[in-house]
């Protein structure tokens, strides 16, 4: 079958034609050509005022599959990833049991050759990410997991920390750390500052972040290796990544929500903004804008953590953190192209990530296999019960409208186009 | 009649100096009720009211019980311990089979921040807001601030300092909200464990000696330390608190101005509060308890308005 994406601006740094408005046509899965030229096909997208790019990658997508199905489970995980324009996603390994033999990496990735949206597996560092015992790393490794991390969990104990940056040496493996200092946010619920003062919650301070990064990282440079950061959102953090990458193998990740919204939206308890990083204030929003334009922070992933109404519609001490956005994260990304290039944010969901998980990173060339995302920046719809692919609802933008929208994904000789 | 801006009575945040004078000159007819020799009026006659406890209470529940019978309301009492009731029903769940018997009001005390506020967005019910964790407990600063104005003629313009386990208090913070609205400067003043560390954001002094506290004030609203809601250890031992946080009567003989001692109860005699200070001509905690009856009066009888 021959598509045609008709004069969309093609987005990718690394090719002849970035920032060029051509006409693209796909042929049984791979870019058959490129030009001005009106290609004969037998459907015809049109895409301009679009941005075509390599296809989107999430760094971190929280799937319960195994064990947590109810929340998301891989196919409807897949289902949203590709609406939210994304074609290969990494998954959390924060499962039940969690992902921690290749089992359960086998589980998660078999049949990804032939998916529209490929999923890869994160492992856990430790045994159901409880921090205290490493699981078989290399043998995870083996069997194909891209990274070993706790996923939602912190890798709180100092000597694990440092055993597990060193031993993921022996195949130059990434650690992905969320950097908390569980003693300081114990019974947290939101960001500690005049707001959660006012509504006598338990604050999570800064400084339980800030720690934890400025700890991990003298960890690294005592140990060597890779580190990785994921969903930072304060803004000494952020100072700290940057100061330290001029001489250490470290990276940062945010959720695309971070910079957009703050502790202020909480005052009425509304726990789909119940998120962990808490959402902080506007300055941490401010640099992590800041990080974003100059590098600091090298990929934005979605964040997307879903939970059924049962964890969420409660109490606000009882509502479990997380907010679905896989869908709504190219909505996202349009608010943040006020602030940063879409160059920038472009490489941030699609070639970082790719380059930290030392994947193959896909082409737009000739001849290249399609593995594409074609979004349009300018699409109003409706984020609703109907148009959400996700088993869950909790998103503080379910029932609003929202600018901006994957029209079109295409991997593996697969696609998805929207009507 | 005069109606509050609020269907509900969630915390003090939610409400204006307004609602707070209505709320005040009602309950000051209400005090006048309660002193007759027939002490009901008929004014929320057909009116169900019920009082679900889901933290244990003795004297709120047994305030507001008073209050509903006291205007002729129909009561009836729910208490459940939070942890029991999370293993099986949920909140919402609870609260609808109540209302499912035709109930048109609901007084409420929970362990969780938010949720009376939770509730607010799910029920048509009024509720009103008996403690939230430890967010706010909005009739009693109320009862606190009301009683303020009728030991000293006003609230505005009154040094009033909150002192002790600051970080655990829903009075406190209501305290706070209320006092500020009546134009009154407030210290919080405590171990510095105890105060959260923004408090002083809120446009409020903060203090770490009580002595410096008591001289400053004109009204000490002393707090209970609340144990049972740390769940982390916030300070070594009460003896060392005595000591160091406890005011006794020496204490208040000592100052230069006669000042307002008052305690929202139950106090731990010997810890925050010797039983000679709070049994002195300073203290006005058993007026507390009588004004309790008659704020919740108020509050109860103008949420009832507000509904029509």
């Amino acid at each position: 079958m021959k598509i045609l994406l008709q004069g969309p601006e093609i987005i990718d740094s690394s090719s002849p034609f970035h920032q060029k408005i051509k006409n693209v046509l796909i042929n049984n899965g791979r870019i058959a050509e490129i030009g001005d030229k009106s290609y004969a096909a037998d459907r015809v997208i049109k895409a301009e005022g679009m941005k075509l790019s390599i296809g989107w990658f999430d760094l971190g997508t929280f799937v319960g599959d195994p064990g947590l199905e109810h929340k998301e489970d891989l196919e409807s995980a897949a289902r949203t990833a590709a609406a939210g324009g994304f074609t290969e996603i990494a998954m959390l390994p924060n499962t039940a049991p969690s992902v921690q033999s290749k089992n359960e990496v086998g589980y998660i990735t078999r049949g990804n050759d032939n998916r529209l949206v490929q999923i890869h597996s994160l492992a856990s560092v430790t045994k159901n990410n409880k921090g205290e015992e490493l699981t078989e790393m290399i043998d995870l490794h083996e069997a194909g997991a891209v990274a070993f991390t706790d996923g939602l969990k912190p890798i709180w104990h100092t000597d694990i920390f440092l055993k597990s940056l060193q031993y993921l040496q022996k195949f130059n493996g990434l650690l992905i750390d969320h950097p908390e200092d569980i003693w300081l946010n114990m019974f947290g619920q939101m960001h500690e500052g005049i707001n959660s003062t006012k509504l006598g919650l338990k604050g999570m301070p800064r400084i339980a972040e800030d720690i934890a990064v400025g700890k991990n990282l003298e960890l690294l440079g005592y140990s060597g290796g890779r580190l990785h950061f994921s969903r930072l959102s304060s803004a000494k953090a952020i100072d700290l990544v940057r100061q330290a990458k001029k001489k250490m193998a470290v990276s940062c990740d945010i959720a695309v929500y971070q910079p957009l919204l703050d502790d202020s939206f909480l005052m009425d308890f509304d726990t789909n903004y119940k998120v962990n990083p808490p959402l902080r204030e506007k300055a941490d929003a401010d640099a992590l804008i800041k990080g974003l334009k100059d590098g600091t922070i090298d990929v934005i992933s979605s964040g997307h953590t879903p939970h059924e109404d049962e964890s969420k519609s409660l109490e606000f001490d009882q509502a479990d953190p997380g907010m679905i956005s896989l869908q709504t994260f190219g909505a996202n990304l349009v608010t943040l192209s006020k602030s940063v290039d879409w160059d920038v944010l472009i490489e941030k969901v699609t070639v970082n990530p790719r380059k930290l998980l030392q994947l193959e990173i896909p082409k737009i060339e000739v001849e290249a296999k399609a593995n594409l995302t074609l979004f349009d920046p300018t699409h109003l719809w409706t984020f609703n019960e109907k148009s959400n692919f996700s088993k869950s609802k909790n998103s503080p933008w379910l029932g609003r409208e929202v600018t901006g929208k994957a029209m079109a994904v295409f991997n593996n000789g697969r696609h998805k186009i929207e009507d | 009649m005069s109606k509050l801006s609020q269907k509900h009575l969630l915390g003090i945040k939610d409400i204006t100096r307004e609602d707070i004078e209505l709320i005040f000159e009602t309950a000051d007819n209400f005090k006048d009720v309660i002193n007759r020799p027939i002490k009901k009026v008929p004014s929320l006659r057909d009116v169900t009211i019920a009082n679900v406890f889901f933290e244990n209470s003795t004297r709120t529940r047994l305030s507001f019980e008073l209050a509903q019978k006291r205007l002729s309301a129909d009561t009836i009492n729910f208490a459940a311990s939070t942890s029991s009731v999370k293993k099986g029903e949920t909140l919402l769940d609870t609260v609808n089979n109540i209302l499912a018997m035709k109930v048109d009001m609901i007084v409420m005390r929970h362990a969780s921040v938010g949720a009376p506020h939770f509730l607010a967005k799910h029920i048509k019910a009024n509720i009103v807001n008996a403690g939230d964790g430890t967010h706010e407990h909005p009739t009693q600063a109320l009862l606190d601030a009301f009683s303020i104005r009728e030991k000293l003629g006003t609230v505005t313009g009154k040094k009033i300092a909150i002192i002790g386990d600051i970080l655990h208090s829903r009075v406190a913070l209501s305290n706070i909200f209320a006092l500020q609205k009546l134009g009154a400067k407030v210290m919080v003043c405590g171990p510095p464990t105890l105060l959260p560390k923004f408090i002083g954001q809120l446009g409020i002094e903060v203090e770490f000696d009580v002595r410096k506290a008591l001289q400053w004030c004109d009204v000490a609203n002393v707090l209970r330390i609340q144990l049972e809601r740390q769940h982390i250890k916030y300070f070594p031992s009460l003896r060392e608190y005595s000591l160091y946080y406890g005011i006794n009567k020496k204490m208040l003989d000592s100052l230069k101005k006669q000042i307002v001692i008052m305690h929202p109860g139950p106090i731990n005699r010997g810890v925050e509060l010797s039983s000679d200070a709070a049994d002195s001509q300073h203290s006005i905690i058993l007026d507390q308890v009588e004004n309790g009856v008659a704020v919740r009066m108020a509050v109860l009888y103008l949420l009832a308005g507000a509904k029509g």
